[in-house]
C-alpha cells in the first residue's frame, strides 16, 4: 500500500492493544528528534502523545515513524487546532481530518483545549482565552458535544494557561470546567502546570482551584515547565513555555492532585529547548514513581 | 515539429526506456555513501503545531520594525555575502547529484 | 467587531491597543499580559517559517530573516490549522520585498525549500515494477502515447539562478565560494523512501519531467525536451526516475481503431 511499508518490521502493531484506556503510567510527548532513539532503545514508558495537527499530512516520515512507534506503545492524540472556545462553528473539515487520524492510529485517548485559536479564516497558532460567561459556556458545550458526536468517543478537555482575565467573566474557571464536564460528559485533562501558571498569574490558590475541579472526571494529567516574567505591577507572570524542567512547585501540586485522584496517566510535555531523550525519560520516571505511590492506601485530608 | 517527431519514433522511445531500465538496475556505489546523511535530513523536520509559549519575550511581539518607516534600511547579512564573486563554473554535469559529488 | 475579532486583530497588528475588557487581578495594566499572546502568535509563526526556510535564513542572516518573516506573518497569517505548509506564498513575498532585492536568488532558494517540505509530507505511493515497464516495452507502438504517473512528492523547479548549488552549499555538500549564483539551474525534488532529495538536472530533463508530471504522453514530453535541447538524454532521465522509484503508474491510452 505504501512505498515505505516494506521497511516496517513484521510485528509492527501486534503487541499493543488498539483500544481501551491509557495505562496508569507516565508518558512523553513524541518529538521527531527522538523517533530513532525510541525505536532503537524501546524505553520503558507508559505511552506517547502526539499533537494531532502535526500528523494531518498525507505520508512520509512522520506517519512511517508513528506507525512503528504505535506498534510498541499506547497513544494519546492531543489536538491543538480545533478552536473549541471559538466564536464561530467548529471546522468540519478539521473534524474530518481528526476522525481519519483517530481511525488510523486508534489512540487510547483524545484531548483538546479550553481555548480558541482560529478566527474567521485566520489560524493564530496559540491557545487564546475566552471569558467564563454563559455565552461561552453554551458555545463550548455545543462544540464539545459536536466533537464527541463526530468522533463517537469521549474527549478530554484541558484547563488552559492564561495571562489575562475578562471583565465579562461571571464564573470561576473551575466552575466553568465543572459545568462543561457535567453537561457534555467529557473528561478532564488536568494540566497541573497550567493550573500553577494560571493561579499564579491571577493571584489564586492553586490547591483550592484543583480541589474545585471535577476531579472524578479526570482521565489524564499534563506536567510541563514554565518561564518566568513579571507584569506591569512587578508581580510574577508565568509563561507556559514547555521549555524547561518541571518546577518543584508543580511537582508538589502534582502530588497534591494525586492524593485526591489516585494514580492517573501522566504526560511530560516538552516543546522547546528539547533535551536529549534520557533527560525526558528521567522526568517521566520521576512522575511515575509519584503516581505509583498514589496507588498506596492513602489518608484523606481536607 | 514534424522533424522532431521523426527523430522520436516509437523505436527510439523503446530503446531509451530499455536503456533506462538498465540504468535504474545498476547499483550506484556512490549513492550509499550519503545514506546516513540523507536519513538525517529525513527526520530533520519538526512538528510545527505545538502548544508552547515563547519564554520571557513579552516585548518581542511589539518590537518596533525600524526598517518599515526607515526606507528599508535593513541589510541582508548572512552567507549571501560570500556568494557575490562569479568565480568558477559550477562544474556540475547533467543529472549531477550532490550526494554523489560529495564522495 | 466581535470580541474575538478585536482580540485577533490586535494580535496581528502591534500598532493596535490592547483589546478592551481585559483585567488583571492586581489592577495592573493588562497590556503587558496581552503582549504574551501577541508574542506567542508572531514568534511561533516566524519560528515555523525559519524551520521551513532554513537556508533562506542563513543566506540573509537571522536578523534580516526574522524581520522579513514578521512582516509576512502579520500580512499573511496562516489560513490553515496545519502549520506544516505555512509559508507557501513566502517566496513570492520575498520576491517583492525591496530590501531583499540585492539577493535576487533568495526567492528561488525559498521555493526549493518549500518544495522540499511538500515532498517530505507527500503521500506514500508504491513505484511500478520492472515487469510493468517490460509490458509497456512489449507494445512498442503504444509507447509514444504512454502516460506516466509520477510520485506525489515530485516537483521540478527551474531557476535563472544556481538554486541547487546554493542549497547544497548550505548542507556542507560543496563550497559556497565556488558557486556562481547567476548560473541557471533546474532542480528535481522528490522523496525516495524516507529521504527528500534535491537533484540537479538539465533544463531539458526538467522540461521532460515537468511535462510527464502534468500528464503529457512520453512522446510529447520527449519532443518538448528535445525542442529545449536537441542533445537531451532521454534514457538517462527515464533511468533517473526509475532509480528514484518516482514512476508510480503507466497508462496506455486505448488505441483508436
Amino acid at each position: 500500500m505504501t512505498t515505505v511499508s516494506h521497511l516496517l518490521p513484521k510485528d509492527a502493531g501486534a503487541a499493543v492493544p488498539r483500544a481501551g484506556t491509557l495505562p496508569l503510567r507516565s508518558g512523553l510527548g513524541l518529538k521527531p528528534e527522538h523517533f530513532r532513539t525510541i525505536l532503537d532503545t524501546l524505553p520503558d514508558l507508559g505511552f506517547f502523545e502526539i499533537h494531532a495537527e502535526n500528523y494531518m499530512v498525507d505520508g512520509g516520515p512522520f506517519h512511517h515513524y508513528l506507525t512503528l512507534i504505535r506498534g510498541h506503545y499506547p497513544l494519546s492524540i492531543h489536538g491543538v487546532g480545533l478552536s473549541i472556545g471559538g466564536e464561530g462553528p467548529l471546522d468540519e473539515a478539521h473534524l474530518d481530518r481528526l476522525a481519519a487520524l483517530i481511525a488510523r492510529y486508534e489512540p487510547q485517548s483524545f484531548s483538546e483545549h479550553l481555548a480558541w485559536s482560529s478566527h474567521g479564516d485566520v489560524f493564530l497558532n496559540d491557545l487564546l482565552p475566552a471569558p467564563y460567561d454563559a455565552a461561552t459556556l453554551q458555545r463550548v458545550c455545543d462544540h464539545v458535544d459536536r466533537v464527541q458526536e463526530r468522533l463517537r468517543r469521549r474527549m478530554l478537555l484541558e484547563n488552559p494557561a492564561t495571562y489575562v482575565e475578562f471583565a465579562a467573566s461571571t464564573m470561576a474557571e473551575a466552575d466553568f470546567i465543572g459545568a462543561v464536564v457535567q453537561r457534555t460528559g467529557c473528561g478532564l485533562l488536568l494540566d497541573v502546570n497550567n493550573a500553577h501558571v494560571s493561579c499564579t498569574n491571577h493571584g489564586r490558590d492553586a490547591r483550592a482551584f484543583i480541589a474545585a475541579l471535577p476531579l472524578a472526571a479526570t482521565a489524564q494529567i499534563h506536567l510541563a515547565g514554565f518561564a518566568q516574567d513579571v507584569d506591569a505591577a512587578g508581580d510574577p507572570l508565568l509563561i507556559d513555555s514547555h521549555g524547561a524542567p518541571i518546577a518543584q512547585a508543580v511537582w508538589d501540586l502534582y502530588r497534591y492532585t494525586l492524593q485526591r485522584t489516585g494514580p492517573l496517566p501522566t504526560l511530560i510535555e516538552r516543546d522547546s529547548d528539547i533535551p536529549p531523550f534520557p533527560v525526558l525519560l528521567a522526568e517521566a520516571q520521576q512522575a511515575e514513581a509519584l503516581l505509583l505511590a498514589a496507588a498506596e492506601p492513602r489518608t484523606e485530608y481536607a | 515539429m514534424s522533424t522532431l517527431n521523426k527523430s522520436l519514433t516509437a523505436a527510439s522511445l523503446a530503446f531509451a526506456l530499455g536503456a533506462a531500465l538498465s540504468v535504474a538496475a545498476t547499483p550506484v556505489a556512490a549513492q550509499e555513501k550519503m545514506a546516513d546523511k540523507e536519513k538525517c535530513f529525513g527526520v530533520a523536520l519538526k512538528g510545527k503545531n505545538d502548544c508552547k509559549a515563547g519564554a520571557g519575550t513579552t516585548c518581542a511581539g511589539t518590537s518596533k520594525i525600524d526598517y518599515q518607516g526607515n526606507a528599508w534600511s535593513l541589510v541582508p547579512k548572512g552567507t549571501c555575502e560570500k556568494t557575490a564573486s562569479p568565480t568558477s563554473p559550477t562544474g556540475f554535469g547533467q543529472l549531477a547529484e550532490f550526494k554523489e559529488k560529495k564522495a | 467587531m466581535s470580541p474575538q475579532g478585536s482580540f485577533a486583530a490586535a494580535l496581528l497588528d502591534p500598532e493596535r491597543p490592547c483589546p478592551a475588557g481585559l483585567t488583571a487581578w492586581n489592577g495592573s495594566d493588562p497590556a503587558p499580559r496581552f503582549r504574551v499572546y501577541r508574542n506567542n502568535v508572531i514568534v511561533s509563526l516566524i519560528d515555523a517559517l525559519a524551520d521551513t526556510f532554513a537556508v533562506t535564513q542563513e543566506l540573509v542572516g537571522e536578523e534580516f530573516f526574522r524581520a522579513m518573516a514578521r512582516l509576512y506573518a502579520c500580512a499573511q497569517p496562516p489560513q490553515s490549522r496545519l502549520l506544516a505548509f505555512y509559508g507557501a506564498s513566502f517566496p513570492d513575498f520575498i520576491e517583492g520585498f525591496p530590501p531583499a532585492a540585492g539577493v535576487p536568488y533568495l526567492a528561488d532558494v525559498a521555493r526549493l525549500e518549500q518544495l522540499r517540505v511538500v515532498a517530505y509530507h507527500a503521500a506514500d505511493v508504491a513505484p511500478i515494477g520492472s515487469d510493468e515497464i517490460g509490458a509497456a516495452l512489449a507494445d512498442e507502438g503504444a509507447l509514444p502515447g504512454l502516460v506516466f504517473r509520477l510520485h506525489p512528492s515530485l516537483s521540478v523547479l527551474g531557476s535563472a539562478f544556481a538554486v541547487v548549488s546554493l542549497w547544497a552549499a548550505h548542507q556542507g555538500l560543496r563550497e559556497l565560494s565556488t558557486v556562481a549564483p547567476a548560473t541557471a539551474e533546474t532542480a528535481l525534488i522528490l522523496r525516495h523512501g524516507l529521504a527528500v532529495e534535491v537533484i540537479q538536472v538539465s533544463a531539458a530533463a526538467g522540461v521532460f519531467i515537468a511535462a510527464l508530471r502534468v500528464g503529457e504522453s512520453l512522446g510529447a514530453a520527449a519532443e518538448m525536451a528535445a525542442a529545449e535541447d536537441a542533445g537531451f538524454d532521454l534514457a538517462g532521465t527515464l533511468g533517473l526516475l526509475l532509480q528514484k522509484e518516482a514512476v508510480t503508474a503507466l497508462h496506455s491510452p486505448r488505441r483508436s481503431s
